[in-house]
């Protein structure tokens, strides 16, 4: 069940000292994406007691529209290491509030486009947007400035440390030349709840003693304690059990809804499926087409992946 | 004649049903933060409070941690969990639960006892009752029950609470509630409601399905059930038997269905069928439940067997979910109980026929989502139906219910 305390917990939070940035999920609970208050009555009506609805002296919360322009937006991404040609002519879009899948064979370029998205690989021509205005990606370090965050399949979690000190590695809050200890404890137990993630226990255990959902859980919150607004995930559920591949699946969801742009690689068409707003699926290095999932079949994604063209969808010939 | 608006102790009372109803489902809030909310005065805001808290439903306190700015910090306003609750019966084909629930939507403690398929149907009220009293002579001193409400696999009548047909779970009784009430003797009706209703309430409330008012919710356990909220109302029907999703044919001339019919949405794509297609049997004392996620474990582990029953399984669920878009237009489907399980394990084979089959307007921005309440959802909204009265007219129910000092607690 929800808990209680959604009210003085972030703003507390907030004013426990300079925030090093506002907090992203947190924002979204207490601002104008708090979901709609309604009228009461709904539960009478199982009843069946017919109550006349009022408008006077109560106010609705209507939720926040969500923006259709994208906050990523890449065109003509051409890429090669060497005389090898990975990426050429791509176009690929994230949006806020919607999960993108990104899909494609061994091979396609998924890697290397989020390597691209990220900073770490510099593209050799093309157009990189972000909210809508050009920018310039040359290092993680400027993509982390963005609010792009990247969550690789390694995860790249420090097995000797703890989760809040892998929540904060190398971003370390301080108070004078001491570090902030309580208040970055305080912030990664807020971020787990605000993830309603109820399997970790203690924030203090160390990732050595976390199985692989929770160690992903873990990584995932990393990416999103920083005001990101894009989070990328390179195949979540790889090496996850199904219980555990449910859980992050419905994570990955989650976000979404709070208004991140998500993007998840995966080679499962069922999570493809399960959680995303739209698909975009790579061939041979060229994006063979962005859609929205709820206008495709799987027959047709899996056609685009291994053809690149499927019916009226696809690279032109 | 025409009447001239409401009368001021109408506005009070919605006004104090409001404000409780605010803190019960969103949590504590501050002063300032309900007039916002409410879009009411903060001398309002602090004489409905004080009602609420001489009738001890409610408590004021500051905030806890450091002060957000200068100047007399806001009076967070939170329920009084402890002390105001309510009874919430789950009653599974595999599974029973009675939980205490705090004003607020705390489970403040639970008491769970597995069924067997077989069960003497007599013993099904004692078994709860049992339950119940343990719960409630564990509740604080001065604690007061301001509801029960209990959640039935079956079809149930609104008027009277009479469970009409309960295809997997034979009851016995079909005035469950009135029997449940007496054994229990609080002086407390125990309404009983249909359990993908109340799940549907229950998401559209605590869950998923915050702030979505066209929503429907598709419940897994044995069987299919649905409810279907639409403009932020349950679809009752006439009589309450609304909702029955389970029971929308998706294969004419399909597989004979408990109730009569063949090819029922319930007959194809519940616990029998997937474990038959699946070449399983629930294994003894095993919950079908557990069954039903070992088949979508054996699929993700490449059984191939399996991955064709949940392939089947999927297509038709698809299609069930494409006509309730096409007719509902819903904003949301919610799959919860088994279905959460099954629908993750085949979402290409749901969304696909989605794709194909409903119409594309309504399909455009339909959100296909999990429960966010885990195995609770039924029970949650067994909880909420129970809170309803008090959050309706919450002094004029205290008073009443508090009134009588020797409330029997046996």
């Amino acid at each position: 069940m929800n808990l209680p305390g959604g009210g003085g917990g972030p703003a507390a939070r907030a004013a426990a000292g300079p925030p090093v940035r506002p907090h992203a999920l947190e924002a979204g609970r207490n601002g104008a994406a708090t979901p709609g208050y309604r009228h009461p009555g709904a539960a009478d009506t199982l009843g069946g007691h017919d109550r006349p609805s009022r408008d006077g002296g109560v106010a609705r919360w209507e939720p926040l529209r969500m923006s259709v322009t994208p906050v990523l937006d890449l065109r003509g991404i051409d890429k090669s290491f060497g005389s090898v040609k990975v990426l050429h002519d791509v176009a690929f879009s994230a949006y806020p509030g919607e999960v993108t899948a990104l899909v494609g064979d061994n091979g396609a370029g998924k890697t290397t486009l989020v390597k691209c998205i990220g900073g770490i690989h510099p593209f050799d021509s093309g157009e990189y947007r972000f909210d809508g205005a050009p920018a310039r990606v040359g290092s993680p370090r400027d993509a982390a400035a963005l609010g792009i965050e990247i969550v690789h399949q390694d995860l790249a979690l420090c097995e000797n440390l703890d989760i809040v000190q892998n929540l904060f590695l190398g971003r370390e809050r301080r108070r004078g030349l001491m570090l902030d200890e309580a208040g970055m404890e305080e912030l990664a137990r807020g971020t787990l709840a605000g993830l309603s993630v109820r399997t970790i226990g203690s924030v203090r255990q160390r990732i050595s003693t976390l199985s692989g959902g929770q160690r992903q859980t873990v990584a995932i919150a990393r990416a999103v304690l920083w005001d990101s607004k894009v989070v990328i995930l390179d195949e979540p559920a790889a090496a996850l059990g199904v219980v555990q591949t449910q859980q992050v699946l419905e994570l990955v969801r989650r976000l979404a809804d709070k208004g991140l742009a998500v993007v998840l690689i995966s080679h499962n068409m069922n999570d493809v499926f399960a959680v995303s707003d739209r698909i975009a699926a790579l061939y041979l290095g060229r994006m063979a087409a962005q859609v929205r999932t709820s206008d495709v079949t799987h027959r047709q994604i899996v056609e685009l992946i291994t053809a690149g063209v499927s019916g009226d969808l696809g690279l032109r010939r | 004649m025409m009447r001239a608006g409401p009368a001021p102790e109408e506005i009070r009372r919605h006004n104090l049903g409001t404000l409780l109803r605010f803190v019960h489902l969103r949590g504590p809030a501050s002063r300032a933060r309900l007039a916002e909310s409410l879009g009411l005065n903060r001398s309002t805001i602090m004489a409905l409070t004080s009602d609420l808290t001489a009738a001890g439903l409610v408590r004021e306190e500051l905030p806890r941690g450091p002060g957000r700015r200068a100047g007399r910090p806001s009076l967070v306003v939170r329920p009084e969990s402890t002390r105001v609750y309510v009874l919430a019966f789950d009653v599974g084909v595999d599974r029973l639960v009675v939980a205490r629930v705090g004003l607020g939507g705390v489970v403040l403690d639970r008491r769970e006892a597995a069924r067997s398929r077989d069960a003497d149907p007599s013993d099904l009220v004692g078994t709860l009752a049992a339950g119940a009293r343990s719960l409630v002579r564990k509740a604080d001193r001065g604690a007061v029950c301001v509801g029960a409400a209990l959640a039935f696999p079956g079809t149930v009548r609104r008027s009277d609470d009479a469970i009409m047909f309960g295809p997997n779970l034979d009851v016995g009784d079909v005035h469950l509630g009135d029997a449940l009430s007496r054994r229990l003797g609080l002086g407390i009706p125990v309404s009983v409601r249909n359990d993908a209703n109340l799940g549907a309430l229950a998401e559209h409330e605590r869950g998923a399905g915050v702030g979505c008012d066209n929503l429907i919710y598709l419940h897994g356990d044995v069987g299919v059930g649905g409810g279907i909220i639409v403009g932020g109302r349950l679809l009752g029907g006439d009589e309450g038997f609304g909702g029955e999703i389970g029971h929308m044919v998706v294969n004419p001339g399909g597989r004979p269905c408990a109730c009569g019919a063949r090819g029922c949405l319930e007959a194809e794509v519940g616990e029998r069928t997937l474990l038959d297609l699946a070449g399983r049997e629930a294994a003894p004392g095993q919950s079908g439940r557990d069954a039903v996620r070992g088949v979508v474990d054996a699929a993700d582990r490449g059984d191939i067997v399996a991955r064709e029953a949940l392939h089947r399984v999927g297509n038709r669920l698809g299609l069930g979910v494409a006509n309730l878009v096409n007719v509902f237009n819903p904003g949301m489907v919610v799959f919860g109980g088994t279905l959460r399980d099954i629908y993750l394990g085949s979402a290409a084979q749901v969304r696909s026929v989605l794709a194909t089959n409903a119409l594309a307007a309504p399909r455009e921005r339909v959100k296909l989502r999990t429960t966010e309440l885990g195995d609770d959802t039924t029970l949650v909204g067994a909880a909420e139906f129970a809170f309803a009265e008090v959050l309706a007219d919450p002094v004029q129910v205290l008073t009443r219910l508090r009134t009588p000092e020797d409330t029997p607690v046996s």
